[in-house]
């Protein structure tokens, strides 16, 4: 699917739509929990997909994370009224997610998503509220202390914890390398 | 903007990850993982991690024009130019690759051993047709992925008239105690059960019943017993030209 978004045909979007747009929409509409602002939001990172296609380097990550990452900045950013700064960590650095073949994708996705859930699930409550509060609101370690009074370190353990220990159950289950 | 100590970093990596810091901090971590491997390698595993959070998410419901607003306003813009192709780059010829460029073609090994096996005019394209026996009978060839099947090989020859076809593979991975082989038959990016083996000598005779060409792709998985979905990557998956 890069590879015909890269060659600029029109249909590849009309797939990654079929593919990936409802669970775009979900994610636009957990952060901004108003449907018009998701749907603006999901337009606007699909067509960027497609303007900035070219320059995608599969090798750094795949274009569902790509995607996905476009649609949640862009929503953070119209739910705090202001553009963030992202990280710009290298991804190669870290080991490349195996790659499944298209026809795998839907199936591949679905067997993900329920042990992503399923791992986001087990964690315990203060750590996964920490971290959705971080990704789905947008808000920076200070700001989570100051909502969930608790100590600034607390709040950081949570993030590096909570994160590790989804790292932890998704490797276990094949679902990162 | 004062450097960062690794102590100060290590503190903040969860963060960084979750993109929840101020934008002085995110600069000054960013500085210090320049120069640290071992902070930018644990900040990549963290910020990969992060990435799976989308897929916590359940599907959306939008409108259902969006889709044709989003494909009106893509053919309204521009797609930037691609940067120009490296010189002496070779072009894989479109039908020997198809479909399966974001796996089979990133393997150098696959590739390879496609070429040369079509060199030795032995067949091994990837899901590549063979030839016509009249207009009733077409033969695909298969390679094994380099990694989890370096050496297998399938045939899948299709009886158009009456709708049926035979799969030969050999030297596919031993299963262990409880494992079968399973095939299936791919429409549409929906792998179909097209039933299983659980030949002990890595090598199977199947027959496969079905209008193939509804199919696009032919896959051979090992699972733990016979699924109706996968639970695992194909160990060897191919095109289905139209014949």
């Amino acid at each position: 699917m890069a590879a015909r978004l890269k060659r600029g045909e029109t249909t590849a979007i009309e797939s990654l739509y079929d593919r990936y747009g409802r669970l775009a929409y979900g994610l636009a509409f957990r952060i901004l929990n108003e449907r018009g602002a998701a749907e603006d939001v999901v337009q606007d990172a699909f067509v960027s997909v497609w303007r900035n296609a070219a320059g995608f380097d599969a090798s750094r990550g795949s274009l569902r994370n790509w995607l996905f990452s476009i649609v949640r900045n862009r929503a953070i950013d119209r739910l705090r009224g202001s553009t963030r700064i992202r990280s710009e960590i290298d991804l190669a650095d870290a080991e490349p997610r195996a790659q499944v073949p298209d026809a795998w994708e839907a199936v591949a996705l679905d067997l993900e998503r329920k042990q992503i859930q399923e791992g986001f699930g087990e964690l315990p409550d203060p750590q996964r509220r920490t971290l959705e509060l971080a990704y789905f609101g947008g808000y920076t370690h200070v700001e989570i202390a100051s909502r969930m009074h608790v100590p600034l370190g607390t709040v950081k353990s949570r993030m590096r914890i909570g994160l590790e220990k989804m790292r932890t159950f998704l490797t276990a289950r094949g679902v990162m390398a | 903007m004062t450097a960062m100590s690794c102590a100060e970093a290590e503190d903040l990596l969860g963060a960084y990850a979750l993109e929840a810091l101020p934008e002085d901090e995110m600069h000054r971590v960013e500085e210090h993982l320049r120069t640290c491997a071992e902070h930018r390698a644990i900040a990549g595993e963290l910020r990969r991690t992060t990435l799976m959070l989308p897929l916590t998410v359940e599907d959306g419901d939008p409108s259902p024009d969006l889709r044709t607003r989003i494909v009106e306003a893509v053919k309204a813009t521009p797609a930037q130019p691609a940067a120009p192709r490296a010189r002496g780059t070779t072009v894989a010829p479109r039908r020997q690759i198809s479909r399966l460029s974001t796996w089979a073609a990133r393997s150098s090994r696959f590739a390879v051993a496609a070429v040369v096996a079509l060199a030795l005019g032995i067949g091994g394209l990837i899901g590549y047709q063979l030839g016509h026996a009249g207009q009733t009978q077409v033969t695909y060839a298969f390679l094994g992925d380099a990694t989890a099947a370096p050496g297998a090989e399938a045939r899948l020859v299709y009886f158009k008239d009456r709708k049926q076809a035979v799969v030969a593979a050999t030297g596919l991975p031993r299963l262990t105690s409880g494992q079968v082989y399973e095939m299936w038959l791919i429409k549409d990016g929906v792998p179909v059960d097209k039933g299983i083996s659980s030949s002990p000598t890595g090598d199977i005779g199947a027959p496969l019943s079905g209008d193939l060409s509804q199919f696009q792709q032919f896959a051979i998985t090992i699972e733990p017993g016979e699924q109706q979905l996968p639970t695992t990557k194909p160990i060897l998956v191919g095109n289905l030209q139209a014949g």
